[in-house]
């Protein structure tokens, strides 16, 4: 079995409890990721920035850019596709499938 | 009209030879004079008075959080914690309105330009000129011919009146605000500056020239600087600053941000001969997209303390960077310049020279980073600084940073440390020059290949400058 085609399904929450425009952060098999609803849309990202591997979910989120900030050094990071906008991150972070189903928002970790 | 108050200041001995720029002019007809200090209602009063867009003051706001927030560089080993941030005036306004022409600037700012050789230097071979006097820019003039072709080149105050969503979509984008403390610090106070944008296909073949001015004693000069040179232009920038010469500190934090994009070349040209009691600051980066060409040629000669590493971020495939920098330390200087290259794409090629001359106790240092980031293949590297120490009480330190995240690549670093020797000197000396002469030869033989990139005219200037500096350099 190829590894990288391994995916585990998590629950992170109710979706009630991440409305549009909020954001979380939820541990994995000692992975932390972040979790956005911008404006309906879920998004995923690994909590890292590719920068100094800093923490970047907790930063400043935009649901209408659909961003998020590091809070260490301000690289902004496409919450679709993980690739920095800014410097001076210039790699992208993992980005996760998420979906809501039966009223619980689901996270799809490789 | 009014009478021109230009008061010389008498005696520079001690405090650097020759510094021929260090007078001063009066300030009895000045518009605005922030009190000292920085605070949230200083950011508001400057926002305010430039009558901003909320979003630009929502950006400073937010900067100054992040100044406040954040210590001082543990690696400036100190050097920076000596700054007073609460002695500072953070915004002065010399003059009401901007000139295009120098007829329209007051008289007194206009004879310091005189002396400094700007009007002279426009009229004989510079494309456009931005004069900035204390915090704003007194004097803007652009060539009509590039101004048709649609070639931007405004104060960076202008540039965000006129072209808002241009600016809006570049600005703190290559440097953001909390990037790095002093680069938060001119976030949240910015003002003046120059916005360059270049359109696609169009080669500005003679340089563009910016030269800042301080007046005022305990100055912050904090201008922002933005150029886009879009796909397959070609721009030549060229800045120039200099100040009176107090006893007390001022200081300088400029940020600078370049995009290059694919197939455009960028030349960024500075000869900084600030006085010996400004702090230079400055953060200057620019990233350069695919086949696009960055070149910082950096000179350095005055300040108590300059902190600057030019960067370049290659990020399309083809992209080449290069960074020339010289840097001379005399008595009680610290030049901390060197710069930085990061590959990101393939077949990326970057060179950085440095070159440092330490005299009288003066201190340079060279401060680098090469980074070659993962599937940055077949890029190409080349790392030289040299030291050329004049006497024993000087010093020169080498902090290089090279971090290689790929196989195939091609990396070189050299590093040399040197006296002038003395069969160098006695072989000049057989040849009739003096000590004094003989010294100053070598030092311009040595900084040669940074006088050769520059245009005919600031090559001389810069041999000048050299050669006031040597003044004295023997017995």
């Amino acid at each position: 079995m190829n590894d990288a085609t391994t995916s585990t399904t998590v629950d992170v929450c109710p979706a009630e409890e991440l409305p549009p425009g909020a954001q979380r952060i939820v541990e994995v098999g000692g992975r932390k990721i972040g979790v956005f609803n911008a404006d309906g849309h879920l998004y995923a990202i690994e909590d890292r920035c590719s920068h100094d591997d800093g923490p970047l979910a907790e930063g400043l989120f935009d649901p209408e850019r659909k961003t998020v900030e590091c809070p260490r050094h301000g690289s902004l990071f496409d919450l679709e596709t993980g690739r920095p906008k800014t410097l001076p991150a210039y790699l992208p972070v993992e980005t996760f499938s998420v979906r809501v189903e039966d009223g619980v928002i689901k996270l799809e970790v490789r | 009209m009014a009478t021109p108050q230009v008061t010389a200041v008498p005696d520079l001995s001690g405090i650097k030879d020759g510094y021929e720029y260090g007078f001063h002019d009066s300030e009895k007809d000045y518009v605005f004079k922030a009190k000292k200090g920085l605070s949230r209602e200083v950011v508001e009063e400057i926002s305010t008075y430039k009558d901003e867009p909320q979003w630009m003051r929502d950006f400073r706001l937010k900067a100054l959080e992040h100044f406040e927030a954040r210590p001082m560089p543990i690696w400036s080993g100190g050097h920076m914690d000596v700054i007073d941030f609460q002695n500072i005036h953070y915004f002065v306004r010399a003059s009401e309105k901007q000139g295009r022409t120098w007829d329209e600037v007051p008289d007194d700012i206009k004879n310091t330009f005189d002396k400094l050789g700007i009007p002279e230097a426009e009229r004989k071979y510079l494309a456009g000129v931005g004069a900035q006097y204390e915090s704003e820019v007194v004097y803007h003039q652009i060539r009509e011919d590039l101004e048709k072709q649609g070639v931007i080149f405004k104060d960076m105050d202008t540039g965000l009146r006129e072209h808002e969503d241009l600016v809006r979509e570049y600005f703190s984008t290559v440097i953001p605000a909390n990037d790095n403390k002093l680069a938060a610090l001119n976030s949240a106070v910015w003002s003046g500056g120059s916005f360059v944008y270049v359109p696609p296909g169009v080669h500005v073949e003679m340089p563009l020239q910016a030269y800042f001015r301080i007046n005022t004693e305990n100055m912050g000069q904090f201008e922002r600087t933005l150029i886009i040179a879009d796909e397959g232009s070609f721009v030549h920038y060229i800045e120039g600053c200099t100040a009176p010469t107090y006893t007390t500190d001022s200081l300088h934090s400029a940020v600078v941000e370049i995009v290059c994009k694919p197939g455009s070349r960028v030349r960024y040209t500075t000869i900084q001969n600030w006085s010996h009691n400004v702090y230079n600051l400055v953060t200057k980066r620019a990233i350069a997209h695919e086949q696009a060409t960055m070149e910082w040629i950096d000179g350095n000669l005055g300040s108590k303390l300059t902190m600057k590493y030019p960067s370049i971020y290659l990020l399309g495939p083809e992209a080449h960077g290069e960074v020339l920098s010289i840097a001379f330390a005399g008595k009680g200087q610290h030049q901390d310049a060197g710069g930085k290259a990061v590959h990101v794409a393939p077949k990326t090629t970057s060179t950085i020279t440095s070159k440092s001359i330490s005299k009288d106790g003066g201190r340079s240092s060279y401060r680098g980073l090469l980074e070659i980031a993962p599937g940055a293949t077949e890029a190409k590297s080349k790392v030289v600084c040299d030291a050329l120490l004049l006497d024993e009480h000087s010093r020169s330190d080498t902090y290089p940073t090279i971090r290689i995240g790929e196989d195939n690549v091609d990396v070189g670093h050299e590093a040399t440390v040197s006296k002038i020797g003395e069969e160098q000197l006695f072989y000049l000396r057989s040849r009739g020059l003096s000590e004094e002469e003989a010294s100053g030869m070598i030092v311009g033989g040595f900084i040669e290949p940074f006088t050769r990139e520059l245009p005919m005219e600031y090559a001389v200037e810069m041999n000048r400058l050299i050669e006031l500096q040597m003044e004295g350099s023997i017995g």
